[in-house]
C-alpha cells in the first residue's frame, strides 16, 4: 500500500502561485466589503504571513477559505462602527465643450447618490454586486471565493441591484 | 423570455447577441446601464501583485532570519540534556548506597528484615527493586550482615563472593586483606576458584594472597560493633590501616616493621587510649602532631 504523502502549500513555489492567484482577489473582496480606509493592501500582506506561518496546519484544498477567513477576521479586528464609503476616482477631465457645466454637475450628483447608496447595503450584498459588477466576476466565481452557494450570490446581487434602484430614485 | 431572466443573463455576462438586442428594449435598459457605468467610478485601486509579492517575500524572510537560527538548536540541545537527566535519574535510583567517611559506622536495613551495618571507610550498594526474588549486595569495605531466612543472598566484593541463606556474618575486605567470619547459620565464601563453607565462629582468611588460619572465635558479634577493634596474631599494618579509618590520622611508620604480628585490642572511643593499646606492646613510641602519629622504635 502507497502511503500518501502528506502536501502542504509549504513550499515556496506553491505558495508563491498561491498568491499570484488570490492576493487581487482578496484585495478586491476587502475593499468592497471594508473600503480602502482600513488599509486593505495591509491585511493582504498580513493574511498571506498568517498562511505561511501556520503553512504546515493548513491542508491545500482548505488555503483559500483559510486566507479569506483571517483576512476578514483581521479586517474586524479593526472595524468600528464606521459606515463605509467607496471614494470614487476622479474623472478624466474632458476637453470638449459640448458637456455643460450642468451635465457635469448632475453627474457629480448623481455619483454622490451612488455612494450614499452603496455605502447603505449590507456588507453581504455590497461585496457580491461589486465583485460582479466591477471587477465583472461571474456568479460562480462569487460563489467559490465567498464559500457559498451560487444561488446565494444571486440572491445578494439582486437584492444589491433592488436597493440601489431604490435608493437612487428616492435621493 | 422576460425581464427577470433577461436581467440575470446580463449580471452573469451571459447574454448572447439575440438576448442581447431583446435587453436593450427593456424600458430598464437606461437606468440599469447608466448605474453600471457610475459603478465602474467605484473600482479598487490597482492592486500591483507583483509588487505586493516582493514586499510579501521581503517580510517573511526578515520573520525566519529571526527566529529559528537559535530555537532549533537550543531545542535539541535541551532534548539531549533531557534525555541524560531522565537516564542517570533512572539508573541512580535503581540502586541504593550506604557509604561511610573515616570514622563513621552506619547501618541500613535491607528490603525484607535484613540488615547491615558498615565500618568507617566502606560502602554497600544494592537494587531495590525484585528485592525479594534477588537478594544481591555490593560491598567495599568491612560489613557485618544479619540475613534474614529467605532466598539466596550474596554479597559482591573485589576479593570474592560470600552466599547465605540466613544467617549473621562478617565480610571484611580491605586492601590485601579479605576475611569472612560467619556467627550463625552457614556460609559459603568463593575466592579464587576457592569454596569454602564456613559454621558459626568460622572464619576465611586471606592476607597478600596467604591463607591463614583462624582459631574458632566464640564472640556472637564483630568486636568493631561494639566499637572496639580485635587483633590475634595480625600483621601491624593491617592495625595500623583500621586504626586510620577509625581516627583520622595518618602513621608515619618509620622503620618499624610492618609485618611483625599484633595480638590485642584498641577502642574507637579514645585516640590516647588506643595509641597506648598498639604501642605499648611492641615497644614502640609516638609523637602526636594534630593529625601525624609519628611512630619509633624504643
Amino acid at each position: 500500500m502507497i502511503k500518501k504523502i502528506h502536501n502542504t502549500i509549504c513550499d515556496e513555489v506553491g505558495f508563491n502561485t498561491f498568491f499570484k492567484k488570490y492576493s487581487k482577489d482578496l484585495h478586491d473582496f476587502l475593499y468592497y466589503k471594508f473600503g480602502n480606509h482600513l488599509n486593505p493592501k495591509d491585511k493582504v500582506q498580513e493574511a498571506f504571513i498568517k498562511l505561511w506561518e501556520n503553512c504546515a496546519k493548513v491542508q491545500p484544498e482548505k488555503a483559500k477559505s483559510y486566507l479569506f477567513t483571517i483576512g476578514n477576521n483581521l479586517m474586524l479586528n479593526e472595524v468600528k462602527h464606521q459606515k463605509v464609503k467607496l471614494k470614487y476616482n476622479e474623472k478624466p477631465q474632458k476637453h470638449h465643450t459640448n458637456e455643460n457645466p450642468e451635465f457635469l454637475m448632475e453627474e457629480n450628483e448623481y455619483l454622490n447618490k451612488l455612494q450614499t447608496a452603496i455605502s447603505n447595503l449590507t456588507e453581504a450584498q455590497r461585496t457580491a454586486f461589486l465583485l460582479n459588477r466591477i471587477e465583472g466576476k461571474k456568479h460562480k466565481e462569487i460563489a467559490s471565493l465567498l464559500d457559498i452557494s451560487t444561488k446565494a450570490v444571486e440572491k445578494r446581487i439582486y437584492g444589491a441591484l433592488k436597493k440601489l434602484r431604490e435608493d437612487i430614485k428616492e435621493l | 423570455m422576460n425581464t427577470k431572466d433577461l436581467i440575470r443573463k446580463w449580471l452573469d455576462n451571459e447574454l448572447s447577441p439575440e438576448e442581447f438586442q431583446a435587453f436593450k428594449k427593456l424600458e430598464d435598459y437606461k437606468e440599469l446601464i447608466a448605474l453600471d457605468n457610475g459603478l465602474k467610478q467605484f473600482k479598487a485601486k490597482n492592486f500591483n501583485t507583483d509588487m505586493e509579492l516582493e514586499r510579501l517575500t521581503s517580510t517573511l524572510k526578515k520573520k525566519s532570519k529571526k527566529q529559528t537560527s537559535w530555537l532549533k538548536p537550543l531545542l535539541r540541545v535541551a532534548a539531549i540534556l533531557a534525555i541524560c537527566f531522565g537516564t542517570y535519574y533512572y539508573t541512580t535510583t535503581l540502586e541504593t548506597s550506604l557509604k561511610t567517611l573515616t570514622a563513621q559506622k552506619n547501618t541500613i536495613n535491607l528490603p525484607d528484615s535484613s540488615s547491615v551495618t558498615i565500618n568507617a571507610s566502606s560502602s554497600l550498594t544494592f537494587n531495590k527493586h525484585n528485592w525479594n526474588d534477588n537478594r544481591i549486595v555490593s560491598l567495599k569495605g568491612e560489613g557485618y550482615f544479619k540475613v534474614a531466612k529467605g532466598s539466596k543472598f550474596k554479597v559482591n566484593t573485589s576479593a570474592g563472593i560470600v552466599t547465605v541463606l540466613g544467617t549473621q556474618f562478617n565480610v571484611k575486605q580491605r586492601a590485601n586483606y579479605f576475611e569472612v567470619t560467619c556467627y550463625e547459620g552457614s556460609v559459603k565464601v568463593e575466592h579464587n576458584l576457592k569454596s569454602v563453607i564456613l559454621k558459626p565462629g568460622n572464619s576465611f582468611l586471606v592476607i597478600d594472597n596467604n591463607y591463614i588460619n583462624k582459631t574458632p572465635i566464640t564472640r556472637t558479634t564483630p568486636s568493631w560493633i561494639d566499637n572496639e577493634s580485635n587483633f590475634t596474631s595480625m600483621p601491624f599494618k593491617t592495625v595500623i590501616s583500621e586504626f586510620e579509618r577509625q581516627y583520622n590520622v595518618t602513621f608515619n611508620v618509620n622503620t618499624i616493621n610492618e609485618e611483625q604480628l599484633f595480638t590485642g585490642s584498641f577502642t574507637h572511643n579514645d585516640i590516647d587510649l588506643a595509641l597506648k593499646a598498639i604501642t605499648l606492646p611492641l615497644n614502640i613510641t609516638y609523637v602526636k602532631t594534630d593529625s601525624t602519629i609519628m611512630l619509633k622504635s624504643e
